[in-house]
């Protein structure tokens, strides 16, 4: 009774008291992380215009944040295979918690709040074992409190889903150790899948790819508000080869696979880094960076509908009806009726780009 | 107006790379690839003869030419694209790192039924990749769990399958990289590759590929922790063949390396001097099975040779990339 009622008291305050919330902070459309002029790799404050509202400096090279639905406060995530992440005030910039990952597990760089914000799920890698697992922790004090199964190798990004009751995560399906760095280990064996997770762990369902996709690694997640899931690859098989790099997949339905026409498809070097569902939801979006490509779907029929050359493109969120992107060389960009640069900022935007207060 | 807009993004011109290289792709082809792979083929080839003529595991001829194909395997290991990806031929040939420990699983489980895959060559190619291949014969000849079975026929009847498996592998290999070179040397038209440049880069990115796998891989996985370092996680240890496949990686880079520079003379030379560098150190160590790696003495000296291996992979990454066109930027190189 007592949490539930600290709960409700939680929740009266967050919504009687804005100003504890990211309203405070300007209310930023997206986080992004950046490497600036001066060395410094900041977590940024990022309007979909492409002005920026706050830049704060990281300890180092991050991956993805996750931002709290409600207070002000990101989780920035080190590089896989790191093994901490802070939790910064984006009021102050102060970081106010750190997570560390226990013995025999590292980050890999994602993570998600559940709806009510009491609770942070991580993907970490159990190394010696090879098995990913997914780490809970309460966010008052930012202490764990268990982990469990993955369902696969090497997973990477976690989304709640709309229904605020289950994690999707995607398993990449790569074995890696940190004493080898990034070396991929099980190629030969490797096998990634789509897992639905309930909050408390237990398996709702997973889905894989065709056999002979077998080392497309799914790495990145979008999620449509009706339950829809985008995910995007990234090819571990043969250069020569072109295969889809972007899935669409409802919990009960087979997983439907999206591809341009093989000389656009030909150009992505098999790697897709971001990926997002359009404001209207009625396009899906890879982006491509060592490709230099935008790719947008129709999700109704998976058609190639705009297919767009941006230098080192690959932050991608869900902007207005349409898109917003970043690129490498600090453009901030919209994707609607066309493409357009918002903002050239003097940074270079690194590979993802996490709304805030809304589920993506 | 939707129609329109992807009319015209896809109208977007290719970047134009009018560099030949040509030259470079036809000598990397027919003086290091084709070669290396018949040298393979026909060491292979001997391997399935000394097992049919003495399958025993301590068999000197059977020893002697499990070593010869290990060493021809080795000196194109780098090459995993093309003809060596078609059905798994490379992972069956060689399933290392085995992290889980699947080749000795894989191994006992044929053994605990007799299973009749043995019989015929395409039976056992439908058992797992890491029941076959080399390592799978090295434990079959130098793991005492492996060497002495209590049914030495099926023990010999496995030895010379998996002997078989590796050569025609080998020889499959081998005999689709002649009809496969052109897609290499003739980019564009009917080639896989649509350009030189994407056909360069395929070989450059064996050179990087390689060099990361024998640092990192080879011989970053024995370092471990400071505290705790892996000396059983060499590779081909049991026969004592770790640090000779550092060495002979690096002498088969070497060749490749120079032939992709032969348009930059001093890039070519600056890779030489840090390829000799390695390899010295690499012929120094005398330590055949890495097994000095759990001393400190010895655990500097692999730290060394692996370091040496890094500024290579340096000079390969800022000098020789970007004369053949390697995309650096930001996103695209994080591969996360």
């Amino acid at each position: 009774m007592t949490s539930r009622r600290r709960f409700l008291a939680g929740l009266a305050a967050a919504s009687l008291a804005p100003t504890q919330g990211w309203a405070a902070v300007g209310a930023p459309d997206y986080l992004a992380a950046a490497l600036f002029p001066d060395g410094s790799h900041r977590l940024v404050g990022l309007m979909a215009d492409g002005s920026i509202l706050f830049s704060l400096i990281l300890p180092a090279r991050g991956h993805a944040a996750a931002a709290h639905p409600h207070r002000p406060q990101a989780v920035a995530f080190a590089r896989r295979p790191g093994t901490f992440a802070v939790i910064i005030d984006c009021t102050t910039g102060a970081q106010t918690a750190a997570l560390n990952a226990p013995d025999g597990r590292h980050f890999y760089g994602h993570g998600a709040f559940s709806q009510d914000g009491t609770r942070l799920f991580t993907t970490e890698n159990d190394y010696e074992a090879g098995e990913g697992v997914i780490g809970v922790w309460e966010t008052a004090q930012y202490t764990r409190l268990g982990e469990f199964p993955s369902g696969g190798t090497g997973p990477h990004d976690i989304r709640l889903m709309a229904d605020g009751k289950t994690l999707v995560i995607a398993n990449g399906g790569i074995e890696t150790h940190p004493d080898t760095g990034r070396t991929k280990l099980n190629l030969p064996v490797m096998q990634p899948n789509l897992t639905y997770l309930d909050l408390d762990g237990s398996m709702l369902e997973q889905a894989e790819l065709p056999p002979g996709l077998r080392q497309n690694s799914i790495r990145h997640l979008a999620v449509r508000p009706d339950g829809l899931i985008g995910f995007a690859t990234q090819w571990q098989g043969q250069t020569i080869e072109h295969p889809p790099l972007l899935g669409l997949h409802r919990p009960g339905d087979e997983i439907r696979l999206l591809s341009a026409p093989n000389a656009y498809q030909s150009r992505l070097q098999g790697y897709a880094g971001s990926i997002a569902f359009s404001g209207d939801g009625a396009s899906v979006a890879i982006t491509c960076p060592r490709g230099n490509a935008l790719h947008q779907f129709r999700v109704e029929d998976g058609q190639l509908i705009g297919a767009f050359e941006l230098d080192d493109v690959c932050g991608l969120g869900t902007g207005g009806d349409g898109f917003v992107y970043t690129t490498g060389t600090g453009a901030v960009g919209t994707l609607g009726a066309t493409v357009k640069t918002s903002a050239l900022q003097d940074c270079q935007w690194d590979n993802q780009l996490i709304p805030v207060g809304r589920p993506a | 107006m939707r129609a329109v807009l992807l009319a015209c993004a896809l109208m977007t011109p290719l970047p134009a790379t009018a560099q030949n290289r040509g030259p470079i792709l036809t000598d990397v082809v027919e003086g290091h690839i084709l070669p290396g792979y018949a040298r393979l083929s026909k060491a292979t080839g001997a391997l399935s003869s000394a097992a049919q003529g003495d399958c025993a595991a301590t068999s000197p001829e059977l020893r002697a030419a499990y070593h010869a194909a290990f060493d021809r395997w080795i000196t194109v290991s780098h090459l995993r694209f093309g003809p060596s990806e078609t059905d798994n031929r490379a992972f069956a040939l060689a399933f290392w790192p085995d992290t889980k420990g699947f080749t000795p699983k894989a191994l006992s489980g044929l053994i605990a039924v007799r299973d009749s895959a043995v019989e015929t060559p395409e039976g056992f190619a439908e058992t797992s990749v890491a029941g076959r291949g080399l390592f799978a014969l090295e434990m079959m000849l130098y793991d005492p769990a492996f060497m002495e079975t209590e049914d030495e026929p099926y023990q010999c009847a496995l030895v010379q399958a998996i002997a078989v498996d590796i050569n025609h592998n080998a020889n499959a290999i081998d005999a689709d990289w002649v009809l496969y070179a052109s897609q290499i040397t003739k980019p564009g038209g009917q080639s896989a590759f649509r350009s030189d440049s994407e056909a360069v880069q395929e070989l450059y990115k064996a050179l990087v590929t390689g060099l990361e796998f024998t640092a990192n891989t080879r011989l970053g996985r024995l370092l471990g922790a400071l505290d705790r370092p892996r000396p059983k996680r060499a590779e081909a240890r049991r026969s004592e063949r770790s640090l000779r496949h550092v060495e002979l990686s690096l002498i088969a880079l070497r060749d490749l390396a120079a032939r992709l520079s032969a348009d930059h003379p001093e890039i070519d030379t600056d890779l030489a001097k840090a390829f000799e560098k390695a390899i010295d150190r690499a012929q120094r160590l005398d330590d055949p099975g890495l097994a000095g790696i759990a001393t400190p003495q010895g655990r500097l000296r692999v730290e060394a040779l692996q370091q040496s291996i890094n500024d290579i992979r340096s000079v390969a990454t800022s000098d020789l990339g970007p004369t053949l066109g390697i995309n650096a930027g930001f996103n695209a190189l994080d591969g996360d």
